[in-house]
């Protein structure tokens, strides 16, 4: 374990390095963590630390005084090895100055413009970034001027190439820092060069841990287990954070939880931990825990907007009306252009079923942001509602080829067309999103329902995949009562009579009542009797008397039926009782 | 499904249309005198404007060419003003240096026009009026540029200055032509010397314009009309003339050279500019049309239309079509997985309402979508992977969901597809399946056999797309019918008493109705022809011609054969069949060669696989292509000998090996099986049946008609080894084999191997009843051929039961003779030969002396005949018959003769090896 005190310094160092360089978000984020690192206690007084949360700025301005006064102390942890780049802030003081006052004002081209005749690493990185971006900004302008009638959008990044030539003839020379290796792997990656975009990123993050910004570009090229392993990272706290992204993004949850846990040991405050440990806890469907977590998210940090949209997701799973309108509504008033905010919304309009408002504002979240993949799923969801399904269709494909493993969005893309009548076609979707998830049992449910449609009526398949529900755990019930029914169907009555006992042993466990519940009783009463295990079947009338209605009667008869057989009249037919 | 909503119509204005805009203002100059300054004839200053004329047509098209191409057309139009015309060009270009000089110069457009209701025009000014064709295009562009935006004048301007800058470098090219462009020369040369004799004063002038372009000339008014309108002139005459004088197996290269040069032409051009959406849907289906026709093979490279589609979807992502060809892209390089995704992307996409023609828009419900047409398609899809199971499921869905949504012309479809895959495919039993789905069916269907149902489908399809008049499927459906009666006895379908009356008799009369019902198709295809053929392409491609090294060389306007030829090319245009329907109708002369190579005529089955490779070989399908070519192999085989069947193979392997499924392999196997059987090279037959049953796949029901090929010949092989009961074996269980997978004509045929097995074991008593068995299929199915060598087979066990039953194998050999000599291969004319020779010298009552003559004649020509087939055994049978009937006449010398021939085959006989060197 680090200790909290070499965390601390270390990323006040960074954050002021990385703001020097312009690199907000990442400085942003560090910012963050700072501030979620347990304060000693003996170091403050009790009124600091009741401003440890939600008030920043005192803090702030009091830690940064004291990380100049003190100098970085390198305690001896294997893990922070890596040594805080000298800085050359002298040489280039005014000009670099102004360059990134000019930044700081969105002139990103005059910036870059300024900084032209100048060598130092910093303010090459400054020069090349703000090109970057000035590419970038005049692209997503082009991307609007040059809009076609069939969707035209080739606007690109004309910087790109000048870019890459100039920074790989940087990198050749050595002239080029931890920061110019970022930008180069952003740029490669930009240009579909993902293998040498990914072995500059990993060079960057390995000679300079602290950019978030790197980690993360870096996180978004490893689109597998395989690539990941692959990966040659120096140990450092900061791995722990890119790993524990990872795993979540490759679906591995428990592992993330574990490393988010981890992590959390030192960055105990840390908002970011806490919605990502919240993230990972909604795939794994803990709604309960999940909604306390944000709403003490929310109370250390009210203004928050980024991933409050899963929030709105957990509020709508639990149909919680008020709380969701609380939430629009503040995220509204926050910032209403933000894709996330425009997703709340919608989410609230779908759960008050005005599905045509909901969808408006889904599709202001993608004109915000084309690549957002959960709103291009939930707005599948509401041309669902809408019975809208070829609309439904294409807006799941699209969620679908931006991420091909949104089991979600595959999943419905099988029920959109098992709604049309075409459960054949539904079940290679059904397939791709079980390839995806294969431990939701309500995957395998939605698969076997296909198979049981009276068109396919392939019973052998639903009961295999009834199984798989099963062994999945399934939450809702329906596997096993669908499964005993269907053996009952095909006949086989000892399975059915096996797997009936198993669910009323379930809704016995979880107290549930109802129709299932006298099915599976007369079925097994029945079913005993007629094996002439009277004890068992006694067993299962008397439990059937309790209830009141025809199934009481059924029980009577179906006693005296027992008593008859037990006393006296072994030989009589059974077929002559009223069953 | 976006792009569909939106507009169709843009006209946007581009570096090209600017570059035309300035010859026009060359041509008609504002207030000028009867003749431009650089013009110095009228006919000059015409050519210019027919010119610009092709040139405003073609905007239309999907590619726009580059400043270089422009140049090097100007160069061909502009003669001896060629260097004026280009210098304007391009310092016209530069001068304009800011936004605002684009500005002024669509003002001065505009006063190029005339004014739209002056009267009074003086006659030696030159004015565009406002509503010819170049009027309109000038009034378009000026309009399409005042609506533009600022931002959009400064897109224009810079793209202008890409425009510019490519040709410059170009420019710095076109002085040293390199390797490929020296090879045109040369193509050009060869056209300049027919050219010169025209017209020699303008030899020399050509030879310094040369670089790569074909002279280009049009001076008559008349022959400019039939230019602008677009024929593809070079091309049709092409294919004429190939198609007309080559022998088969020259012909559809040059086609082939064509189209992917055209193709490949048209991926390399990078400057791609988006056009409208109907343009590009009608380019889409022109490259689908060119998928399907070259299918995989090596001429047509899949990764290059791959990346072009990859390009286009960059470019214009909502245009979904893209995924279908990728899916057709694939589907022909046999990519499953990646065939199944796009095409499930592209109806997920799409719907299935973009670019299917099958229904117009307004008549299917837009709300659901057409996803049946989907499952159409995906039901296709495993057909061709492989699958039929799957496919008979997607396909039966596709059924119900079309029900669903009364949409009839997918219905008729499916259920087309569905016969077709139901009688391809070997499937054993559909109850399981079909049963359950097909309401209309269902309450007859539970008891039916494969076939019957195939019957029914077929009939409910065929009276679907008549209702709806859909004349391709009617087209197709009345084929797949003439199949089905060429291979099926009818029966009655509803009575099945044992006692029901029924014909047990193919109909060939049905077969050649349904025939020629399905040839109707071209009298009436017009009504239904797609609307997406664009004028434009067809004008580009004209000017594309323009660079075609192997264009016709250009016909002296005072000939008199120039009239009628473009007349006719002119109406071959007008009518230009789609591509479809000339192959449905191709597969209907291979459907006609295929029934009568069944019902025996070798010369019918011949000519019409001869009129098919002909007049459809170009516009087909490669794997139809190929059967013709197989079936010519064949025959060449059966008629000519060996030699010249591994000649034809040979190119014929060089064109078609890299189709998939290649059939070439299969027929070579079969060629050099038969040619090692009859050499007596038992081992190397051995060889060459197991790796043909290896060519099968493992699955059952599938490639059945290769299975009983492989284990027919297994029997064969047998045979020749003389392991009778083996023989039989096999036999007996190819044929459980046919008669579970309702194989009727090879029921036959190898019934008739089952005679012969018995013959040649010597049990004779055993062998008739098969061979009888044989010829009443053979009668039933009106094999005819095949019923005379049964019947020859049938006569040689007569015999073989003694010398008394002479008369009567005499008598049938005599009753199948006219067949035989008529229609049959060597092989079965020498063995009727032969065994005519052998009946006279075996009957007591006739003695040799007498009419020795026949008995030698008939012998000397069976072994020419074996000759040319390398067939020792028999061959050696031959000269010893020989022998003995020239022994007997006293003849010694020629008696030693065939002795010393019979030796030779004997000797062959035994000594295969050395044969099998030159073999491979």
């Amino acid at each position: 374990m680090v200790s909290k005190e070499c965390c601390r310094n270390e990323i006040r160092a960074a954050i002021r390095q990385l703001s020097d360089r312009c690199l907000y978000s990442a400085a942003k984020w560090a910012g963050e963590q700072v501030v979620g690192i347990e304060q000693d206690p003996s170091n403050f007084t009790p009124a600091n630390t009741r401003f440890q949360r939600g008030s920043s700025s005192i803090r702030r301005r009091f830690s940064t005084n004291e990380s100049i006064s003190t100098p970085l102390p390198s305690v001896g942890f294997s893990q922070a090895a890596t040594p805080l780049p000298e800085e050359d802030e002298a040489i280039d003081g005014d000009i670099y100055l102004l360059a990134k006052s000019y930044f700081d004002c969105r002139e990103y081209r005059r910036a870059s413009h300024m900084l032209r005749d100048q060598v130092s690493k910093k303010s090459l990185f400054l020069r090349y970034y703000a090109l970057y971006l000035a590419g970038e900004k005049r692209k997503e302008e082009e991307m609007i001027e040059l809009e076609g009638p069939l969707g035209k959008s080739d606007a690109i990044n004309r910087e790109l190439v000048s870019l890459e030539r100039d920074l790989s003839a940087l990198r050749r020379t050595g002239a080029i820092d931890s920061f110019g290796l970022y930008l180069y792997g952003v740029v490669l990656k930009e240009k579909g060069n993902e293998s040498l975009a990914r072995a500059s990123l990993v060079e960057s993050v390995n000679s300079y841990p602290w950019n978030w910004s790197a980690w993360s570009e870096l996180q978004s090229l490893c689109t597998s287990i395989e690539i990941l392993n692959s990966l040659n990272l120096n140990n450092h706290w900061m791995k722990d954070f890119f790993l524990g992204n990872a795993y979540q993004e490759l679906r591995m949850h428990t592992e993330s939880l574990a490393k988010y846990e981890y992590l959390q040991g030192i960055f105990s405050f840390s908002n970011y931990i806490q919605a990502q440990t919240a993230k990972a806890q909604y795939s794994l469907r803990e709604f309960d825990q999940v909604e306390i977590m944000f709403e003490e998210l929310l109370r250390n940090d009210p203004y928050r907007v980024e991933d409050m949209d899963l929030y709105s997701n957990v509020l709508y799973a639990k149909e919680a009306c008020a709380a969701l309108s609380y939430l629009a509504h503040k995220v509204f008033l926050t910032d209403k252009y933000r894709p996330e905010s425009c997703c709340i919304i919608g989410n609230y309009y779908s759960l008050k079923g005005q599905h045509e408002k909901a969808v408006m504002y889904f599709r202001r979240a993608l004109k915000l942001n084309k690549k957002y993949l959960s709103a291009w799923t939930l707005m599948g969801h509401e041309y669902v509602e809408m019975k809208n399904t070829p609309a439904a269709i294409d807006a799941y494909r699209r969620a679908v080829d931006i991420n091909p493993t949104d089991y979600r969005a595959w999943y419905g893309l099988g029920q959109a067309y098992e709604m049309m009548g075409m459960p054949f076609y539904a079940l290679h979707y059904f397939r791709k999103s079980i390839f995806f998830l294969p431990n939701d049992s309500r995957l395998w449910i939605a698969m076997a329902k296909c198979y049981q449609t009276e068109q396919l009526y392939m019973l052998e398949e639903a009961i295999k995949c009834y199984k798989r529900a099963v062994n999945c755990t399934d939450t809702e019930g329906i596997a096993l009562n669908q499964l005993a029914k269907l053996h009952q169907k095909l006949g086989r009555n000892e399975e059915a009579a096996y797997y009936f006992e198993k669910d009323l042993e379930r809704m016995d466990a979880e107290g549930l009542e109802g129709p299932n519940m006298f099915e599976a009783l007369v079925f097994l009463a029945t079913h005993f009797k007629n094996h002439k295990k009277f004890e068992e079947a006694e067993v299962y009338c008397t439990r059937l008397l309790d209830y009141s209605g025809p199934e009481k009667e059924k029980a009577k008869s179906l006693l005296r039926g027992i008593r008859m057989a037990q006393t006296g009249f072994p030989s009589m037919d059974l077929e002559h009782f009223p069953i | 499904m976006a792009g569909l909503t939106r507009t169709a119509g843009a006209f946007a204005v581009t570096p090209h249309k600017i570059s035309v805009c300035i010859l026009l203002q060359i041509y008609a100059p504002s207030a000028q005198m009867s003749l431009p300054f650089p013009f110095s004839s009228v006919a000059q200053h015409n050519r210019l404007g027919l010119y610009l004329l092709s040139l405003t047509k073609s905007c239309d098209d999907i590619y726009e060419p580059k400043l270089e191409k422009l140049i090097n057309q100007l160069r061909e139009v502009g003669e001896e003003m060629d260097a004026w015309l280009t210098d304007h060009l391009t310092n016209r270009f530069s001068s304009l240096a800011s936004p605002d000089d684009l500005l002024n110069f669509f003002n001065d457009m505009r006063g190029i026009l005339g004014s739209l209701d002056s009267g009074v025009v003086q006659d030696d000014q030159i004015i565009l009026d406002p509503n010819s064709n170049l009027g309109m295009f000038v009034r378009r562009c000026i309009l399409a540029f005042n609506l533009l935006s600022f931002e959009g004048v400064c897109h224009l301007f810079s793209s202008i200055e890409d425009y510019c800058k490519e040709a410059h470098s170009s420019f710095a090219q076109f002085g040293a032509p390199n390797n490929n462009l020296e090879s045109l020369i040369q193509y050009d040369q060869m056209d300049m010397e027919n050219y010169a004799m025209d017209k020699p004063t303008e030899e020399i002038e050509f030879q310094k314009t040369a670089s790569g372009i074909v002279p280009f000339h049009l001076h008559t008014p008349d022959s400019l009309m039939k230019a602008t309108e677009g024929i593809p002139y070079g091309l049709l005459h092409n294919r004429k003339e190939t198609s007309r004088t080559s022998k088969k197996d020259t012909e559809a290269t040059p086609v082939a050279r064509a189209s992917s040069s055209t193709l490949e032409e048209s991926l390399v051009d990078e400057s791609l500019f988006l056009r409208t959406n109907l343009q590009i849907q009608g380019f889409l289906m022109e490259q689908a049309d060119a998928i399907e026709i070259h299918g995989s093979s090596s001429s047509f490279s899949s990764s290059s239309i791959e990346s072009f589609l990859d390009q286009l979807q960059k470019l214009a992502p909502e245009l979904h079509r893209v995924h279908f060809l990728r899916y057709l892209n694939k589907l022909h390089s046999d990519d499953y997985f990646a065939a199944l995704d796009n095409l499930l992307r592209y109806f997920d996409y799409s719907a299935g309402t973009e670019g299917f023609d099958l229904v117009p828009p307004s008549t299917g419900c837009s709300m659901y979508g057409r996803y049946e047409i989907g499952l159409l398609c995906l039901g296709m899809m495993h057909f061709r992977f492989g699958h039929p199971n799957l496919a008979l499921e997607v396909l039966t869905e596709a059924v119900r969901v079309s029900q669903q949504l009364s949409n009839d012309t997918c219905l008729a479809y499916t259920l087309a597809a569905m016969s077709n895959l139901l009688s391809e495919m070997g499937i054993a039993s559909t109850s399981g399946v079909l049963g359950s789905s097909y309401s209309p069916v269902t309450s007859t269907a539970s008891s039916l056999s494969v076939q019957q149902r195939v019957y029914i489908l077929l009939k409910e399809s065929l009276r679907r797309a008549d209702s709806l008049k859909l004349r391709r499927l009617v087209a197709s459906n009345h084929l797949a019918m003439a199949k089905f009666e060429l291979m099926h006895v009818q029966r009655p379908l509803l009575s099945f008493g044992p006692k029901a009356s029924m014909r047990h008799k193919t109909c060939p009369v049905s077969v050649c109705k349904e025939i020629r019902l399905g040839a109707h198709l071209i009298s009436d295809f017009s009504s239904e022809s797609s609307t997406m053929t664009i004028d434009g392409s067809l004008s580009s491609a004209w000017l594309k011609d323009l660079q075609k090294p192997w264009g016709p060389p250009v016909i002296s306007p005072d000939s008199g054969s120039r009239k009628s030829s473009t007349f006719f090319q002119l109406c071959d245009h007008l009518v230009s069949i789609p591509g479809s329907v000339s192959q449905l109708i191709g597969a209907s002369y291979l459907l006609r060669a295929t029934s009568w190579e069944l019902y025996g005529s070798a010369p019918m089955a011949r000519m019409n696989t001869l009129v098919y490779a002909t007049l459809f070989g170009d516009s087909s399908s490669s794997s139809d292509a190929e059967l013709a070519y197989l079936k010519l192999i064949q025959h060449l085989a059966l008629y000519k000998g060996y030699k010249d069947a591994f000649a034809a193979l040979k190119v014929a392997e060089e064109k078609f090996l890299t189709v998939s499924k290649s059939k070439v392999l299969l027929l070579k196997l079969q060629l050099l099986h038969e040619r090692a059987l009859h050499c007596g090279n038992l081992k190397l037959a051995q060889r060459i049946c197991n790796e043909l049953g290896g060519l099968a796949s493992t699955a059952m029901g599938v490639d059945m008609e290769l299975k009983v090929e492989a284990s027919l010949r297994e029997a064969r092989t047998l045979l020749a080894a003389k392991q009778y009961s083996q023989a039989a074996n096999v036999a007996h269980s190819l044929f459980c084999t046919c008669h579970k997978f309702n194989l009727q004509i090879e029921k036959a045929s190898v019934l008739l191997l089952l005679a012969e097995i018995h013959k040649k074991s010597g049990n004779a008593v055993l062998g008739l009843p098969y061979a009888l068995a044989s010829i009443s299929f053979c009668q039933s199915f009106n094999l005819d051929l095949l019923k005379a060598s049964a019947t020859l087979t049938l006569a040689e066990l007569w015999l073989g039961l003694g010398s008394n039953h002479t008369k009567r194998a005499l008598d049938l050999l005599h009753g199948a003779f006219p067949m035989i000599l008529g229609h049959g291969g060597l092989e079965l004319r020498a063995r009727a030969y032969i065994f005519e020779a052998n009946c006279y010298l075996s009957d007591p009552s006739s003695s040799v002396s007498t009419d020795s003559d026949t008995v030698l004649d008939s012998l000397r020509q069976a072994s020419d005949e074996l000759q040319a087939l390398e067939y020792h055994e028999l061959a050696a049978e031959a000269s010893y018959l020989m022998a003995m009937v020239y022994d007997k006449l006293g003849r010694l010398d020629e008696r030693e003769e065939a002795a010393s021939l019979f030796k030779k085959h004997i000797i062959a006989l035994e000594n295969p090896q050395d044969v099998e060197q030159n073999m491979a």
